[in-house]
């Protein structure tokens, strides 16, 4: 697209004059010609493009009519303290939801604590599990347990490079597995998702993991 | 050739004992390693699961436990697995003692693992005990946790009813119920909105197997 300041070149210097002044002039806020607008409302009402206050708007017959709406630019009215208030509930509201679900992701990812022989990837020995763990603030966590030695070290989980989702995928032996999980080498913490052990021999509870091989428990 | 099976048996039995001790003089200081190899040849004399007093030992050391709560530990963890076998019967399988244990070193008494025993015959006892321990854990009084338990398992709650029941009981323990209270009101509806046949009829067949 050409510049319009461009062609200015070309034009004599009274011309340049006479476009300045009609620029200045377009800019110039006016009052509102009160006579004017009612000529202008009465002209289009003649031509139909106005529906007068109390009067139905004239549709088109058949679906063209109505999706015919729905595809041309219509008038709306807001007042500016509503469409503010309108727009706060919106993000408040998207967010909540927001953080619902992306909590509901994280807890209901399948922790194999439920049996399932009849689960294609259950082979003889054991079954793959995922681990999941929500850990604000973390820089390293790990899992420890039964099926490690209770390794703090051993079996790292790997950070999702997004939010503070940290993530393992494991192939356990069939059996009960009691673990944890280890935040920065020394928070130890339970996992939400899963049952607790009872027992807090060691000063905190364990959760439990039932892994199910090809042959049941 | 059974003298031949009967030598294999202890090579196999010496073997696993050995190997147990390098793996326990290789995570513990020496006198605790000592101490725990001692419970760990009782409980395998006694045919009970050993891997659990092995792993009991290397959490205490991880968490940081001095020898006194390791060895500890791990003696009232063997205690627990003998009491366990006795409550749910001579048959039942490693994971089941297993877990039996937990539920007992949590206060569980022992007449609630024969009762839930009773309460499914012929059946794996895992995922009732897990359900158990956990609804203690969760502050449930144990006598409400194994009444619940058990009156859900005798009334045909499969495996995966249970932990429905623990899910919708955690839930509400966690949105303020009282443990108790949400506890009861749970099972009660649970009991309401099945009818006892529907739930054995929809029990799968792994829960109805003979426990080997």
């Amino acid at each position: 697209m050409t510049d319009a300041r461009d062609d200015d070149t070309r034009h004599e210097p009274h011309d340049r004059d006479f476009d300045e002044q009609v620029r200045a002039d377009y800019l110039l806020a006016r009052p509102i010609d009160a006579a004017a607008r009612e000529r202008v409302l009465a002209q289009l009402a003649e031509t139909g493009d106005v529906v007068a206050k109390g009067e139905e708007p004239k549709r088109a017959s058949g679906t063209s009519g109505w999706l015919g709406w729905w595809f041309s630019a219509q008038p709306i009215a807001l007042r500016p303290a509503w469409a503010l208030a309108a727009l706060a509930v919106l993000l408040v509201g998207s967010g909540w939801l927001g953080a619902r679900f992306a909590t509901k992701a994280r807890v209901s990812v399948p922790v194999a604590s439920v049996p399932d022989a009849a689960s294609p990837a259950a082979t003889a020995t054991g079954s793959p599990v995922t681990f999941v763990l929500r850990a604000p603030g973390a820089t390293r966590v790990s899992v420890a347990g039964d099926f490690n030695n209770w390794d703090a070290e051993a079996t790292p989980m790997t950070h999702t490079g997004t939010g503070d989702l940290w993530i393992l995928n494991l192939t356990l032996p069939r059996g009960v597995h009691r673990y944890s999980f280890v935040l920065d080498g020394s928070e130890w913490r339970p996992d939400p998702s899963a049952p607790l052990a009872a027992d807090e021999t060691f000063g905190g509870h364990n959760s439990v993991i039932v892994v199910n091989g090809a042959n049941g428990l | 050739m059974a003298a031949l099976g009967l030598l294999a048996a202890g090579a196999a039995f010496a073997a696993d004992e050995a190997s147990d001790e390098a793996r326990l003089r290789a995570r513990l200081a020496p006198d605790v390693a000592q101490q725990v190899s001692a419970v760990v040849r009782e409980a395998r004399a006694a045919g009970l699961p050993t891997d659990p007093l092995i792993a009991r030992a290397f959490e205490g050391a991880s968490r940081g436990a001095d020898a006194a709560g390791v060895v500890g530990s791990v003696r009232r963890q063997a205690g627990a697995l003998g009491a366990a076998r006795g409550a749910l019967g001579a048959a039942s399988t490693a994971d089941e003692i297993v877990a039996g244990a937990s539920a007992l070193l949590a206060g569980v008494p022992a007449d609630s693992l024969a009762r839930l025993r009773v309460a499914r015959p012929g059946a794996n006892l895992v995922i009732p005990l897990v359900v158990l321990c956990d609804l203690v854990a969760r502050g449930v009084p144990v006598n409400v946790a194994s009444v619940a338990v058990v009156t859900a398992a005798r009334a045909g709650a499969t495996d995966n009813a249970l932990l429905r029941i623990r899910e919708r009981i955690h839930t509400r323990i966690e949105n303020g119920g009282a443990p108790a209270g949400s506890t009861g009101e749970v099972v009660r509806q649970w009991l309401q909105e099945s009818p006892a046949k529907s739930r054995r009829d929809a029990a799968p067949n792994s829960e109805r197997k003979k426990v080997p």
